[in-house]
């Protein structure tokens, strides 16, 4: 009984797989062949790198890399910045108001960040950060989720380790910067994790928030690249999807282990 | 005033939200002396020690180390060293990073830090563990970090917060030997904190009983042995304690007192000649001597020690007497009478 239970999870786990990778494998199958060839599913077509050549000249492809590896650092030095301070202050400070202050903070994660997108879109027009990557990255930067994450884990640090610091003669920064965050190591590297991949996904906000190509991101180009309008071919929107998923994917792929340890250890403290 | 005392405290006190946690501390600390706050658990001494960190502030009285007011002084500016239970090691950091933490902090040059870590990992017996993490070291290693942290700096005045209590039995007392050398060695001023009498009793220049935030007694190990001023002390101090015997069951001494009484001054004498007689609860063999248990109405702790193997049935009726001299005498409210 238990063996054919075993046997079911595991066909379910193998099919849900399929599943998830096939729209992967389909883009990377479709990337390397003619479009005919890969609409047709011609197994034994010749490879080609022709459609990753057209795609590449097609759009200042280095220009959106840049940008969204600039847009994903300055989102996540700015959420560590805000989420170490905040989550410093309501894992060990006392200040009037904590509690309510750390619920409006909280209720923050039950809100879309869509049905904010008018609003924040305003306020980022009138801060004149409009079309600019800071522009993009401020809205994330005070993350409800990052706060309560290190408030968290600031939250498990012994505070004999506070007070040794205390005596040993560092102030509150100090201590903080000396102390918690390495301690917090494994949890940053968690949700820099969740970060980055979210931000390097990100595609509705910035495509309203940039208006040129010298601010867009990959995920921006790439919409405007493969719009009905300059013409549908299946093969080279793969070849241009391929290489806007590429860096993540081999980082994913590299440090595997890296990332899952990471958040495990971040679970376990 | 040149001549007051390194640290003092006077009257202090400190409420937890209209609890109480300790009151009226009034203590004098000499400058090279080894001192200890003993209490049961929950009796302040934790605290006390501290309000005398800056890790708590205290509501009332005034704390002076060296001469300076530091009552609401930062604990970084106090220049003490602490040694934590749990040893508070930073557990991120090698060895020898947690020794030099406290020279880091206040920009110690680099050689000088370097020179000060390795002399006290000399002294402390780490030499070689320099890069190990303190998840890699043993109980006893770690404790020997933290005191290496303690005196890397060369504070006169060192805390100590049980920094005994998670290590087994005979590492204890080995080390025990280790802080008393160590503190007399280098003239620091130490105050212990601890629950366990022998480590006070043999540690320390001067004991500080406390009880339910009070101080019960500040005196000598010798002091509080024999000269006890009250049965709180007379009944925590050694082991076995104090007996306390009601003054109206024995004749010849003024009633509505208490009497106490210790085992070692109470001697076995055939039945009929004795100054009390009384009945074996029980006998335990330490190995030197026996420990016999005896019961009588109106006596709490009556003990005898017996030299050797000596086993007495329980239920055995034996009489026992005791010298005047040995007798120490408690009023009505717990207060010591004797001598007066």
């Amino acid at each position: 009984m238990s063996k054919l239970s075993h046997y079911v999870e595991t066909a379910g786990a193998i099919l849900l797989a399929i599943i998830w990778i096939s729209p992967l494998l389909f883009a990377f199958w479709a990337a390397f062949h003619s479009t005919s060839d890969a609409v047709n599913f011609n197994v034994t077509s010749a490879w080609t790198l022709d459609n990753f050549r057209i795609a590449w000249d097609g759009a200042p492809w280095l220009k959106y890399f840049l940008n969204t590896f600039l847009l994903v650092t300055i989102v996540l030095i700015g959420q560590f910045f805000f989420t170490t301070l905040a989550g410093f202050a309501f894992a060990k400070l006392e200040f009037p108001g904590k509690n309510f202050v750390f619920i409006l903070v909280l209720m923050q994660l039950f809100i879309l960040p869509e049905v904010l997108i008018v609003e924040n879109y305003a306020m980022v027009s009138r801060l004149g950060l409009f079309d600019s990557l800071f522009g993009v990255g401020m809205p994330y930067m005070a993350s409800a989720f990052g706060i309560f994450l290190m408030r968290q884990s600031f939250k498990s640090v012994p505070i004999e380790l506070h007070e040794a610091a205390r005596i040993e003669g560092c102030g509150l920064l100090g201590i903080l910067w000396r102390v918690y965050v390495p301690l917090a190591k494994p949890t940053y590297l968690a949700y820099a994790l969740v970060s980055v991949s979210t931000h390097w996904n990100n595609f509705l906000w910035p495509l309203i928030v940039t208006n040129s190509p010298d601010t867009r991101p990959l995920t921006v180009g790439l919409s405007i690249f493969g719009a009905p309008e300059n013409g549908v071919d299946i093969s080279i929107i793969s070849a241009a999807t391929m290489m806007s998923v590429a860096p993540l994917l081999i980082a994913f792929l590299v440090f595997q282990r890296q990332f899952v340890q990471a958040f495990l250890r971040s679970g376990i403290k | 005033m040149s001549t007051k005392p390194f640290v003092v405290l006077e009257n202090v006190g400190k409420q937890w939200n209209g609890q109480l946690g300790v009151e009226g501390i009034s203590l004098e600390i000499e400058e090279g002396s080894f001192v200890a706050l003993l209490g049961p658990s929950g009796c302040g001494k934790s605290t006390s020690l501290r309000l005398l960190a800056g890790l708590e502030i205290p509501d009332q009285g005034k704390i002076f180390i060296d001469g300076a007011d530091v009552t609401t002084s930062a604990a970084s500016d106090r220049n003490l060293s602490m040694v934590f239970q749990s040893y508070a090691l930073f557990p991120h950091l090698s060895v020898a990073e947690n020794v030099i933490f406290g020279l880091k902090v206040r920009r110690v040059p680099k050689a000088e830090r370097q020179e000060k870590m390795e002399r006290a990992l000399k002294i402390t017996g780490l030499e070689g563990l320099e890069k190990r993490k303190p998840g890699e070291l043993s109980g006893g290693q770690r404790q020997r970090v933290a005191l290496a942290r303690a005196i890397v700096a060369g504070q006169r005045l060192c805390l100590m917060d049980e920094p005994l209590s998670n290590l087994d039995a005979k590492l204890r007392s080995s080390v025990r030997k280790d802080i008393k050398k160590l503190q007399r060695d280098l003239g620091i001023t130490v105050v212990y904190v601890t629950h366990d009498q022998t480590e006070a009793m043999s540690m320390a220049d001067k004991v500080v009983l406390m009880k339910d935030g009070h101080i019960q007694q500040i005196g000598s190990p010798n002091d509080l042995y024999n000269h006890p001023q009250n049965t709180f002390v007379a009944e925590f101090i050694g082991a076995p304690a104090m007996a306390l015997i009601d003054s109206n069951i024995i004749n010849g001494i003024e009633n509505g007192n208490r009497i106490g009484l210790r085992a070692e001054n109470i001697t076995i004498v055939p039945l009929g000649e004795g100054r009390l007689s009384c009945r074996v609860s029980e006998a335990e063999f330490l190995g030197s001597e026996t420990l016999i248990g005896l019961e009588h109405e109106g006596t709490t702790g009556l003990n005898v020690l017996q030299p050797g193997l000596s086993m007495l049935p329980s239920g055995q009726k034996i009489d026992i007497t005791f010298d005047d001299q040995d007798l120490h005498i408690f009023n009505s409210a717990g207060e010591s009478i004797t001598g007066q």
